[in-house]
């Protein structure tokens, strides 16, 4: 195990300020490391028989890497090779993720943050933290969303592929920050590896190394993480702590939304007389995203673009339904959908009653006299590109 | 930002198309409930049907009311395979499967463990964090089914 030494110290140079590993997942990566040196005496399938030997440094190091997982280790840029090894390690009827971790182990790169990111790779593959973390980085591509959110929605994915079985979804973070995680883990186990035993002792000090009770930790600490990612999103939930009072948070949320649902619906049904919601309404709905106060402008503004792209192919007609709605007036002259986009958005901003005297006076005054606001010379532009002729008043 | 609205468009679309069935519904009740399913399932439907509620939630549908399955199909686009998928296990097969794994632990479902199962859709057979994960997800996907429903009430 002294070949280990050298690598672990290497793993220490490579400490960032980042410190907020937890020990136990510095431990870990420390224990990866190990089992990887170890791994490099054994060819892989003897390798896994000798997994026998490193069964229960083996169980550990599932936690550790689980714990890398749920805390944002490195992710190592190529998980195919991973994939395949795993699943020829898994066909091999171990039924315990440990074995399946520590095989995939030999994969891992030499280096250390890839080893934590590898190792994380192929840990995370089974694990459903695992799916956090493709979530926060698909979440951070798209660099706008609510962490949570897409976390949640990534997981929605995932979640099928891996119950108990180790998902073949493999996620690649290229975040510093990530990496600086994955290095301070292992610096850090680094540090505490001297103090415990190398092999046998994965455990936190003073917690019981029972592999039942690991395995307990394991799934508490996967249930606090998720907690956290509900207390995010379920509002209100920041003042009160702890589980029961949490979950009754979101139950009361669920049931809410649930009860919102069913109430809209009924309404929706009471407004309409037949079902005929359609496209009419669909732009509506793209057209009416300024309009809700709780509307984001940039929101806003996306809307105007997808609606942009919906309705090109569409007829002209029904990009000027929504301008119609809320004028209670039929423009049947075609208006470049980019200007019908702008005389929306400035539309939903203004009150109605005097944009319509506006546009009254503008016509009967000609075109020059209408340049008293910006918004309804955008308008008139849009119009008299078109036949205005069909205008009427 | 974009991945949220995407999700509320993509649920709007296949709204529309479930309510583009056609259907004879005279009472407010009928068409209540004729928009309910049709959301339902719309936004079950969002972002492949994958998870664990969605399956389930799609699964109710169609157990409930044969003739549910031709709007789930349509919102889906294709047709429900009668695999393990679409035919839900009984709750108590599940729970088997589910204490094979959980022999070690002798958990107590608490209260309010039973009470978010009932909630989530196919949450009897979860576990305690899978329970969570999905509870994650429904919630986003109710938050946007509620969103797009308020925003269109309000237009109408």
């Amino acid at each position: 195990m002294n070949s280990g030494l050298p690598e672990m110290l290497h793993c220490l140079n490579l400490t960032s300020e980042n410190c907020e590993m937890s020990v136990l997942e510095r431990q870990r990566s420390c224990l990866k490391w190990q089992q990887e040196q170890l791994s490099h005496h054994h060819p892989p399938i003897p390798y896994f028989n000798g997994n026998d030997h490193l069964a229960y440094s083996g169980f550990h190091g599932d936690q550790a890497l689980s714990d890398l997982v749920l805390n944002g280790g490195a992710m190592k840029p190529d998980p195919g090779v991973e994939h395949d090894d795993f699943r020829r390690f898994m066909n091999y009827g171990s039924g315990t993720t440990d074995f399946q971790i520590s095989s995939a182990l030999p994969r891992t790169v030499s280096c250390p943050p890839y080893v934590a990111a590898a190792s994380v790779d192929s840990a995370a593959a089974g694990k459903e933290s695992c799916k956090k973390r493709k979530a926060d980085r698909s979440h951070k591509i798209a660099a706008e969303e609510k962490k949570m959110k897409g976390c949640a929605e990534e997981e929605s994915k995932i979640t099928e592929q891996n119950s108990n079985s180790k998902s073949t979804t493999t996620t690649i973070s290229t975040s510093a920050n990530k990496n600086s995680k994955g290095a301070s883990a292992n610096a850090k186990k680094a540090s505490d590896a001297p103090k415990t035993d190398y092999i046998h002792v994965r455990a936190r000090r003073g917690q019981a190394t029972d592999s039942h009770s690991l395995a307990e930790r394991v799934r508490r600490e996967k249930i606090s993480e998720r907690m956290k990612y509900l207390q995010d999103l379920v509002p209100g939930c920041n003042k009160v702590t702890g589980k029961a009072s949490m979950l009754d948070e979101i139950i009361n949320y669920v049931q809410s939304l649930q009860r919102q649902v069913e109430f809209l619906s009924m309404k929706l049904a009471a407004i309409n007389p037949r079902l005929d919601f359609d496209i009419e309404n669909y732009i509506l709905k793209e057209m009416f995203p300024a309009c809700p106060p709780a509307m984001e402008p940039d929101h806003s503004h996306l809307q105007f673009n997808t609606s942009v792209e919906e309705v090109s192919g569409s007829g002209l007609e029904m990009v000027v339904d929504p301008m119609d709605a809320t004028l209670r007036r039929t423009i049947s002259a075609p208006i470049t959908v980019q200007q019908s986009f702008l005389d929306s958005s400035s539309l939903n901003q203004t009150q109605q009653v005097t944009w319509e005297d506006e546009l009254r006076n503008l016509y009967s005054m000609e075109y020059q006299q209408g340049r008293s606001t910006p918004f309804i010379s955008q308008q008139i532009t849009g119009f008299l590109e078109a036949n205005h002729v069909k205008l009427e008043m | 930002m974009k991945a949220r609205s995407s999700l509320k468009q993509e649920f709007l679309e296949k709204w529309r198309k479930g309510l583009q069935i056609g259907r004879n519904d005279s009472t407010i009740l009928e068409r209540k409930d004729a928009i309910k399913l049709s959301a339902d399932v719309a936004i079950a439907a969002t972002r492949n049907a994958a998870t664990r509620w969605r399956r389930a939630l799609l699964c109710d549908v169609v157990s409930k009311n044969p003739t549910n399955k031709h709007v789930v199909e349509q919102i889906l686009g294709h047709k429900l395979k009668n695999t393990a998928a679409t035919t839900r296990l009984t709750t108590a097969c599940r729970r088997r499967i589910l204490r094979r794994g959980q022999n070690y632990r002798r958990r107590k479902r608490n209260k309010r463990s039973r009470a978010l199962r009932k909630l989530v859709p196919g949450g009897e057979e979860m576990d305690g964090v899978l329970l969570l994960q999905e509870t994650l997800d429904y919630i986003v996907s109710l938050r946007a089914q509620v969103d797009v429903m308020r925003r269109l009430a309000a237009i109408t």
